[in-house]
């Protein structure tokens, strides 16, 4: 790819410009494990004091196992609403002509442009309506909701690259549409779905202003919330405490990201076409 | 058996081949499954959530943003309630000094009326015949007062609570009384013995309810306050900038970058310039406070050379935005890379080496290449991000919550302040609301225009199989 | 005329039926408590109600009934998720029973009818509410109804590092006087700002730390506006804006920095980062709360808080202001419930809470005032000397921010103003101007603009 050219130009360049970045991830680990006397950045000596959060309780919030339970459970639930509707609507907008296509197409586009604090008192209120403010339940039926319009975006970019002859031949073979959705488009569109569910994941794992405002219960806290509401006390400062708290906090995340990287970065394939 | 779109039945409805052995009769799954109106069925679970939590939010907004709602109004409803402030503000705004002061008054009398309400309250007999007998035909101008009366009777009740319930039986004025319907509060103020005409009634119900009213002084207030026009500014000023320098320029530079190196060391770039994005926000934001405050890693690194540690986020707002542009650019910058980068991928190999040996440079690949591919990509990018941007506010609000002074406050970040945070607690959702209206009607209006732009019908083209 | 009084006496009966009915069946509740800006030290703003519970139990019990009261506690450490938390829960119907919150949400909550007076369930004349001092018993009153009971008392008070002070030439008895000067109006803000810049020039502080105020907002700042002979409400329940002590107040902090003893961007550091400072002698003088005494005593470690430190009532700015504080108590408030006799129930409770000894515990261990007059010589706060010394200092001179619906907004475009002075991004008269904008747009007649 680089043909006859020195890449070490390139690398060099990227290079500096990615050191800050490098710099703070590496400094993240390192000061979860050690300690540095004021005023240098060298550490001199390894410790775990910074990790006692996970054996001991911090007065005034809740264990971090039951903040790690409720991420968990979000995550994962809003994932799977996400994923099955997604996969459901974007096949239908891809493949089934049915009435008013292109208006959903579109209201989809334009409801991205949505910003989540313009609805954040009006979803409390709805909300409130059925009984599901300050739940995990609820905040996960919104999550979910917020997520749908991109996630029916690239399920349905996926869809279209999925060549018509695999339906063709289902349907030649007596098949119903459904059964040609669930058995043979499904499993070609395998990629996205890896990568919508992992998307989709990763944005319920790190979604903030949502549980802040609509769950902020000690019971039904998330691990976001949880390291905000420790970062803004002003009893406790203590910034190796406070990235400990953000690696445990970051850790599925790259496990993931180291798993599925490729994966991940294919989610845009699907969608564009120019 | 080719199905060729010429065969393609263009009705509205699913008309498949259905297979010419007619077999078992479909069960009724199959025929859903067959049905023209499968899409639909498909498509309701989606249209059920999007309804529910984003567009009725969304008309509620729209709503709501012409509306004076606040924690001193409630969401609910309210009440009418005459109390002090309410009629101070009958004298200011209608000029009824006179029947403000009146209404205000606080009258408890004791008399035959009270009594036997207090009496159908089941309260003690000997308490009440005692109570008629010393205070019968008193009047009291406070509550307090009167339930000092009770108290000095030898047969007084000895739960508080028995003693404010036969006091209430005695009030005739209507302060700090809350009604539930205008009616309760006129059919009261008459009872009083203040007599309003139909004018002064409703004078009287405007001051006194406590719920919200729907209004267009928000959209009045956005448009005189100076700090609108402030925040507009920042607004642009902050989408264009990140949006050229990093979701868009630094993007370019990434995917053209990695795209001249080794997988290996590509590889190892795309990760780490994808970290930002996938950092959950509250942790990244984290990481470059370590790096920039007063304690942390460049007063650190600086001090050595004599430069004074201080708070590199908030000392300026150049500084400032300096951090919120890095900040922000480096996760946007993300999506553009991978998009470029799959871009890039497609362009066929021969063109680089054909180029090659007619002795191009990689500038010269880079315009007459590379970039020209790239034009759809740029442009797609270009409008969703700028979208993006302008709705984003989360990763300011924990960086520099629009400091230092307001420099950095963004219209969403506003929105955000306005509606859900102040220090007195006296949140303002009507006013938030209508902030949000504006941004969303921004929004709308651009990606109406993006889509027009894209040539939305391509994206839209009939399927085939019908 | 029938309907109306058919309500009263709807009311008197339930209440009688209820009370009645107390005495057949044993009575189990479940009061929750939440507060907001609490810390560590600050637990007995919920353990005073579960000592309440349990001495509400025993009388219950000395009448022959039976009552089981479970109390909940949550406390916030911060004000703005609590404040969001505790509106949001209202209006979901799921707010705690009882709030501890400050005395200034009383005005917008008493209005949109989220909170309940508790007047309508205690009797004024009892003990200890006989009690309370009488302008906190003001302060905790909206349209003359007493609303909530104070929590806590506080008052805000200046600092001064005593080894500084002597480094630029006072001695020990000039010390001593320094109060009693303040007081008198004889030693003002600019003069602050002189002794700030030779404390800074002798080398005694880093450039910045001169005057080291507040690093956020908070009621603290009004004093300044108060000091320079401005208003906050007239008597009559209006707001007002003295643009002139407005304009002197934020020109103070501009000055501030223009001599070089604050920083333009101090507003922002870290709280941790500046109790750590002013309570190891990093700077010359600040401001803060009486609720200092613990921080510093305890989390900083200072020994001897009265042989290092001086405090006052915050200086006069000039011949038009005088010297003052503000007291910001928190009170505690009952929300509206469905359940009316856990309202009541509620309600008795606060009103243990607030008894001299009980309230002298969270007074002591969290370094605040009492709100009784007695509380003054029980014991535990009569030998505390801060407790004496600032109740006696300061106390007696502290003004409130006024209880008013539009108090929140006209708050925070004051600070809004004040920010952008201090960080330069403004000058003084454009910030001013646009405040006056602002208040006219958002406020109209509900301030007055003199």
């Amino acid at each position: 790819m680089s043909g006859n050219y020195r890449q070490w130009p390139m690398i060099l360049f990227l290079g500096i410009l990615t050191v800050p970045l490098i710099l703070m991830y590496v400094y993240l680990f390192v000061d979860t494990v050690t300690n540095s006397p004021p005023g240098s950045m060298i550490p001199n000596e390894f410790t775990t004091e910074h990790w006692r959060f996970l054996w001991e309780t911090i007065p005034g919030r809740p264990s971090i196992w039951v903040a790690t339970w409720n991420t968990f459970v979000f995550a994962t639930s809003t994932t799977l609403i996400v994923l099955m509707i997604s996969s459901a609507a974007g096949y239908s907008l891809s493949r089934l002509n049915m009435p008013a296509r292109s208006f959903f197409l579109g209201s989809i586009m334009v409801l991205h442009a949505f910003p989540t604090v313009t609805l954040l008192i009006a979803i409390f209120l709805i909300l409130q309506m059925v009984g599901l403010y300050n739940t995990l339940i609820g905040v996960i039926l919104v999550k979910a909701s917020l997520e749908l319009p991109f996630g029916i975006w690239i399920m349905k970019g996926f869809y279209d690259t999925v060549p018509w002859e695999i339906e063709m031949a289902g349907i030649q073979d007596g098949a119903t549409r459904f059964q040609v959705w669930t058995k043979l488009v499904l499993p070609q569109v395998k990629p996205a779905i890896m990568a919508l569910g992992i998307f989709s994941f990763l944005a319920g794992w790190s979604e903030f202003i949502l549980p802040l405002v609509l769950a902020p219960d000690n019971k039904v806290q998330v691990l976001s919330v949880y390291l905000a509401a420790l970062i803004a006390d002003d009893n406790n400062f203590d910034m190796a405490l406070f990235k400990s708290v953000g690696v445990f906090y970051v850790l599925p995340v790259i496990v993931l990201f180291v798993f599925f990287q490729n994966k991940l970065m294919n989610i845009y394939s699907g969608g564009t076409k120019g | 058996m080719g199905n060729s779109s010429v065969d393609v039945a263009d009705v509205g409805g699913a008309k498949t081949r259905v297979p010419p052995t007619s077999g078992p009769k479909l069960s009724k799954l199959a025929s859903i499954g067959n049905s023209k109106y499968l899409g639909l069925y498909l498509l309701a679970p989606a249209f059920l959530f999007v309804f529910v939590f984003f567009l009725v939010p969304v008309v509620l907004t729209g709503v709501f943003g012409f509306t004076n709602m606040s924690t001193a109004t409630g969401i609910s409803g309210g009440s009418y309630l005459v109390n002090q402030s309410s009629m101070l503000a009958l004298k200011d705004r209608h000029g009824l000094d006179e029947i403000a002061d009146d209404l205000a008054e606080v009258v408890y009398t004791i008399d035959e009326d009270g009594l036997a309400a207090a009496a159908q309250g089941k309260a003690d007999a000997a308490t009440l015949a005692e109570f008629r007998d010393k205070f019968l035909g008193q009047s009291f101008d406070n509550r307090r007062d009167v339930e000092r009366a009770i108290k000095s009777l030898n047969s007084r009740p000895s739960s508080t609570r028995v003693i404010k319930a036969i006091a209430a039986n005695f009030e005739r004025s209507v302060l700090n009384i809350r009604f539930d319907t205008e009616e309760e509060l006129f059919a009261a103020v008459s009872d009083f013995g203040v007599s309003l005409d139909a004018e002064q009634k409703v004078a009287l119900s405007d001051v006194a309810y406590t719920g919200w009213v729907f209004t267009t002084d928000n959209f009045k207030r956005m448009v005189s306050l100076p700090e609108t026009t402030k925040t507009l500014i920042n607004t642009m000023f902050y989408v264009f900038t990140t949006l050229i320098l990093f979701n868009t320029g630094f993007a370019l530079v990434l995917a053209i970058s990695t795209h001249y190196m080794e997988s290996a060391p590509a590889g190892f770039f795309r990760s780490v310039w994808l970290l930002p994005r996938i950092t959950p926000p509250v942790l990244y934001v984290l990481m470059w406070k370590w790096l920039a405050w007063d304690t942390g890693f460049l007063s650190v690194i600086l001090e050595p050379f004599g430069v004074e540690p201080r708070n590199w986020m908030l000392d300026s707002p150049a500084n400032a935005w300096t951090f919120i542009i890095l900040i922000n650019g480096m996760v946007g910058a993300s999506m553009g890379m991978l998009i470029f980068s799959s871009a890039i991928k497609a362009i066929p190999q021969s063109l680089f080496y054909a180029s090659e040996v007619d002795g191009a440079t990689r500038i010269q690949q880079i315009r007459h290449i590379i970039l020209p591919q790239l034009r759809f990509p740029i442009l797609f990018i270009t409008s969703y991000q700028t979208l993006s941007l302008m709705t984003s506010f989360e990763y300011i609000l924990l960086a520099t919550e629009g400091g230092p002074g307001g420099a950095t406050e963004v219209w969403a970040l506003t929105t955000y302040l306005k509606a859900l945070s102040n220090y007195a607690g006296a949140l303002e959702y009507g006013y938030g609301a209508a902030l949000a209206l504006v941004l969303v009607v921004i929004g709308v209006a651009l990606s109406i225009f993006y889509l027009k732009l894209f040539d939305f019908k391509t994206l839209t083209a009939p399927p085939k199989i019908e | 005329m029938q309907k109306y009084w058919k309500m009263a006496a709807a009311v008197a009966t339930s209440a009688m039926l209820s009370v009645g009915a107390t005495a057949a069946l044993a009575q189990d509740y479940t009061i929750t408590v939440w507060s907001g800006g609490s810390g560590p030290n600050d637990n007995y703003r919920i353990d005073a109600i579960k000592i309440a519970a349990d001495f509400l139990e025993r009388e219950a019990a000395v009448l022959g009934e039976e009552l089981n009261i479970t109390v909940e506690g949550k406390p916030y450490t911060q004000w703005d998720e609590f404040k969001q938390a505790v509106t949001l829960a209202a209006e979901a119907g799921t707010a705690p029973n009882i709030v501890v919150a400050g005395h200034e949400d009383i005005a917008a909550w008493a209005q949109s009818g989220l909170i309940v007076p508790i007047e309508d369930y205690v009797d004024v004349d009892s003990w200890p509410i006989n009690d309370i001092y009488e302008n906190l018993f003001d302060i905790s009153s909206f349209n003359g109804v007493l609303y909530g009971l104070p929590q806590d008392a506080e008052s805000r008070p200046f600092f001064f590092w005593k080894g500084h002070m002597r480094g630029i030439g006072y001695s020990d008895a000039d010390i001593d006087a320094l109060p009693g000067r303040i007081q008198s109006g004889e030693y003002t803000l600019q003069d602050v700002l002189v002794d700030a810049k030779k404390i800074q020039d002798a080398g005694l502080v880093k450039p910045g730390y001169g005057f080291y105020p507040r690093v956020s907002n908070g009621p603290d700042y009004w004093q300044f506006y108060l000091s320079f002979g401005g208003q906050m409400e007239d008597g009559s329940g209006k707001l007002v804006f003295d643009k002139a002590a407005m304009t002197k107040f934020y020109q103070f902090f501009v000055d501030a920095v223009a001599v070089g003893v604050t920083r333009k961007n101090h507003i922002g550091t870290p709280w941790d980062q500046w109790y750590g400072e002013v309570a190891s002698g990093k700077a010359g003088m600040w401001h803060g709360g009486t609720w200092h005494y613990k921080r510093y005593t305890t989390k900083e470690g200072l020994d001897d808080f009265f042989g290092s430190i001086q405090f006052s009532l915050i200086p006069a700015g000039d011949a038009d202001g005088a010297a003052n504080t503000i007291t910001h108590p928190l009170v505690y408030l009952l929300t509206k419930q469905d359940d009316d006799d856990a309202i009541a129930i509620a309600a008795d409770l606060v009103k243990i809470a607030s008894e001299p000894r009980i309230n002298a515990l969270h007074a002591i261990k969290s370094a605040h005032l009492g709100i009784t007059k007695s509380e003054a010589s029980v014991d535990l706060y009569s030998g505390d000397r801060w407790a004496r010394e600032a109740t006696e200092r300061l106390l007696p001179y502290a003004s409130a921010m006024p209880n008013n619906v539009n108090f929140g907004q006209y708050w925070e475009i004051m600070w809004g103003g004040l920010e952008g002075s201090w960080t330069g991004q403004k000058s003084v008269a454009d910030a001013i101007a646009d405040v006056e904008t602002e208040l006219r747009t958002t406020l109209g007649d509900k301030i007055i603009i003199r």
